[in-house]
């Protein structure tokens, strides 16, 4: 289809647009009449040369026309395009009227590291980096099949950040991707800077403490979501990868688990869900034992107990929140700190505080085991989003344990319950498969079963292709 | 939302069933209590707390009230100290033999209607003043109420004398064809040692199994898992002969056959099987007759002995074994009703048989 030239596709016009852009740079070939636009630290400079500054220094004004006809060469009818083009990395080449655009896009990129947030100790150390072109090549490399399809968005008013959704054609649930397109489609924000951004724009319950798609910087999990039904999203300039749905405990599971034996696994599994039972309620039971429940204690621990409390001037409610805070005031310090400052930042902490905080009397010290042994608990959970929310619950609970006591707790870990039996990841249910039942996905929720069991996709995927493998036996 | 907001309303209402702080270092924990009988019917009460002190030693806090019940014996004791004192921690109960004597469910009774108090918190019966031997300082022991409580506790010893709880001894108050009994525990200057088991009849003290034959009485009352026995056997030739059968495994079965005229006869048979540790006899061990020999000597020996304790028991109507339930559970409920148990028990004819089996004898023989 021949389109009607825009009349305000010229170079002036153009120019213009970026008026005061010193970062613009604007080469002419007058042999040839060209004029080019394009932003030098977008570009990748053997690009440029190989694909402009060559041909065109070695060109003749009659062989122009031949040139452009090469179908690197793009020629684009608006104005805003060749825009949108410039500043996407490309180059505008204005000749005699008309605008081509050639992709010459190669800015300086990261390195592909280690994640620094999930590590695991075998298995592929590769992780996600800011450039979304390497994250995708990243993933592609390891899913061969023209069944992985990428659909592309653009998403925030100012920024127009790319988004792609992935998913495999004949394994993920079309309404899962039909869902999840519309609510990207439905945005209206200024600026979508970080997967976690996305992730929060198009969740279920906004309001809910708990995070509602798992979030991976690892593409070896993100393709094992993929092949499980699941979708990725990826966002442009953004380390994180997004998978939905997700379900809660999948928060719980490493890529270690598959990586290792089978019993490893397991055990590592149950072990982070004893880690949960931890974080989440091992401070609140102190606080409860020592203001209401004398009862509940073994007589060898009782005069252990009383005695370390006799010191301290507080009510065990407000010495474990005391502490809790310490913890957290230690973890974001150390989270913020030059890495080296961290160290020093631990020492102090950890060994100053803990142990001048005992002796001077302000906190027992079976209050700093069970406030450490809950913090150790809290980053066994391989999300780090997870394990921050479960980490703000337990204040909830401490103070309800403060007030109720042991009702207090078991108000609170039931209130918790109860919220999360309502939540939906992408409309499907997050508590899956144990709200509603499905028992055949346990073996892999709470245990890691052997490959040869492990016979289905899971359950909340509604995958159009349940089977996993046959594996006969 | 507003369901949220109903949940927190809901919540706050809640706090009316909360109880009220009980912080930990402001409390006083009884940790054991003796009751003895005073003069006019009286009741001394003595409780023994561990308190930890500033410079954070372990003391014990002892105080003392003669009240008429136990319940207000505990409001004397908030008048003598600045710390709360609550009964959730109470491991020990010591009763006074002559409170013993004259029944003490009534004060167990107050005990279990205590929430906060463990339905196995010991039953133990001091042979003497309960609130003395509490105040004494066994000075090569723990403190003293600790002391009495694990040397009940342990069950390694396997001396046949178990620990009673709340809940057995009322279970077996209330049960019918059974008698409660508990631990018998008696100071000797230097030490308190275990004295032997106390057998009730419905709750007042009857009589004693006195600890050496504490084993014996155990065999024929309940199954065994572990337990020690030194048998002296009555040989002709030599007086002295001593076997000591340890790690003794015990199965316990009673049979009840009935005889004409409302009359009964039980057999109690228990198989035991148990390693000879010594030996100091003539037989040798190895050579399987004479081995048995001596397995039908000591059979023989618990049967009488089990047999004689019997009879004591029914001379003074106390069913410590519990005969009465296999005789109820052979009947029907009306036969067991219009039965008087109590007085048809003396005339039960029971007997014991003991079947051991020495499963080994030692390294060398």
């Amino acid at each position: 289809m021949k389109q009607t030239p825009d009349v305000t596709l010229n170079f002036q016009h153009i120019f213009h647009q970026f008026e005061h852009c010193v970062d613009l740079v604007h080469r002419t070939f007058p042999e040839i009449h060209t004029d080019i636009l394009y932003f030098p630290n977008l570009i990748s400079k053997i690009a440029f040369s190989s694909m402009i500054l060559e041909p065109f220094a070695n060109i003749q004004l009659q062989e122009v026309d031949e040139l452009f006809k090469q179908s690197q060469f793009v020629e684009v009818f608006h104005s805003k395009e060749a825009v949108v083009g410039v500043l996407e990395g490309k180059a505008a080449i204005f000749n005699q009227g008309k605008v081509f655009l050639i992709d010459i896009y190669g800015p300086k990129d990261r390195n592909i590291e280690q994640s620094g947030t999930e590590t695991v100790i075998t298995g592929p150390h590769d992780s996600f980096g800011e450039s979304v072109s390497t994250n995708l090549s990243l993933i592609r490399r390891r899913l061969k099949s023209s069944h992985l399809k990428v659909i592309e968005y653009s998403v925030g008013e100012v920024t127009k950040s790319k988004i792609y959704i992935l998913y495999i054609d004949g394994l993920a649930n079309m309404n899962f991707v039909k869902e999840l397109e519309h609510r990207i489609k439905i945005i209206e924000i200024d600026a979508v800077n970080e997967g976690g951004v996305l992730a929060q724009l198009i969740e279920d319950k906004p309001n809910s403490i708990f995070p509602q798609y798992l979030r991976t910087e690892r593409p070896d999990s993100a393709v094992s979501k993929l092949v499980d039904g699941r979708i990725i999203m990826l966002v442009e300039n953004s380390p994180t990868a997004i998978s939905a749905p997700s379900s809660f405990f999948e928060f719980f599971s490493s890529p270690d688990d598959y990586y290792q034996r089978w019993t490893l696994g397991t055990a590592l599994r149950l072990l982070r869900f004893l880690a949960l039972l931890i974080t989440i309620t091992f401070t609140a039971l102190y606080v409860s034992v020592t203001t209401y429940h004398y009862e509940m204690i073994p007589e060898s621990l009782l005069m252990t107990l009383v005695e370390s409390r006799n010191r301290v001037p507080f009510p065990p409610v407000y010495e474990a929140l005391l502490m809790e805070t310490m913890i957290e005031l230690l973890r974001e310090a150390g989270a913020r700190l030059p890495t080296k400052i961290a160290q020093t930042i631990g020492i102090v902490g950890g060994i100053v505080i803990g142990q001048a905080a005992v002796q001077a009397g302000l906190t027992s010290n079976v209050l700093i085991i069970a406030v450490a042994s809950s913090a150790i608990a809290s980053f066994v959970i391989p999300s780090y989003v997870m394990s921050a929310s479960l980490r703000l619950m337990r204040f909830g609970l401490i103070i309800m344990a403060g007030i109720w006591g042991n009702l207090g707790l078991i108000m609170g870990v039931a209130l918790i319950i109860i919220h999360i039996s309502g939540l939906t990841s992408l409309g499907a249910p997050y508590l899956i498969p144990v709200a509603p039942m499905k028992g055949t996905d346990w073996k892999d929720i709470f245990i890691r079963a052997p490959f040869s069991q492990l016979k289905n996709r899971p359950y909340q995927t509604k995958s159009p292709n349940q089977v996993r493998q046959k594996i006969r036996k | 939302m507003s369901r949220l907001l109903a949940a927190i309303i809901m919540m706050c209402m809640l706090t009316g069933c909360g109880t009220e702080q009980r912080i930990l270092e402001d409390l006083g924990m009884i940790q054991t209590a003796s009751y003895d009988l005073e003069e006019n019917n009286k009741l001394r009460v003595t409780i023994n707390m561990p308190v930890s002190a500033t410079d954070s030693t372990i003391k014990k806090m002892l105080l003392t009230a003669v009240t008429d019940s136990s319940k207000e014996a505990r409001l004397l004791f908030s008048n003598q100290t600045e710390l709360t004192v609550v009964s959730g921690q109470v491991r020990n109960t010591l009763f006074g033999l002559d409170l013993a004597k004259a029944g003490i469910h009534r004060h167990v009774d107050t005990l279990l209607r205590d929430t906060s108090m463990s339905l196995g918190v010991k039953v133990t019966i001091i042979n003497g003043k309960a609130g003395e031997l509490l105040s004494k300082n066994y000075k090569q022991h723990s403190e003293t109420g600790q002391y009495i409580n694990r040397m009940l506790e342990k069950r390694g010893s396997g001396n046949g004398i178990m620990p009673s709880s709340l809940y057995q001894f009322t279970r077996d108050y209330h049960d019918d064809g059974i008698d409660p009994i508990a631990p018998i525990v008696k100071d000797t200057g230097e030490d308190a040692e275990m004295d032997g088991i106390a057998l009730f009849q419905d709750d007042r003290y009857m009589m004693k199994i006195p600890a050496k034959k504490a084993l014996i009485f155990t065999l024929f009352k309940r199954n065994l898992k572990q337990g020690e026995i030194i048998i002296h056997l009555e040989n002709k030739k030599n007086p002295k002969d001593i076997v000591m059968l340890s790690n003794i495994m015990s199965k316990r079965k009673v049979k009840v056959h009935h005889l004409a005229n409302n009359r009964f006869k039980v057999d109690i048979s228990a198989s035991i099987r148990g390693s000879v540790l010594e030996y100091t006899g003539n037989k040798d061990l190895v050579k399987k007759e004479q081995r048995h020999k001596i397995e039908e000597e000591i059979s023989q020996y618990i049967s009488s002995q089990g047999e004689q304790m019997i009879k004591d028991m029914q001379k003074n109507k106390v069913d410590s074994l519990g005969i009465g339930q296999y005789v109820r559970n052979s009947l029907s409920y009306a036969e067991w009703k219009s039965l008087n148990w109590r007085n048809v028990y003396p005339q039960v004819e029971v007997n014991c048989h003991a079947k051991v089996l020495i499963k080994n004898y030692g390294k060398y023989s």
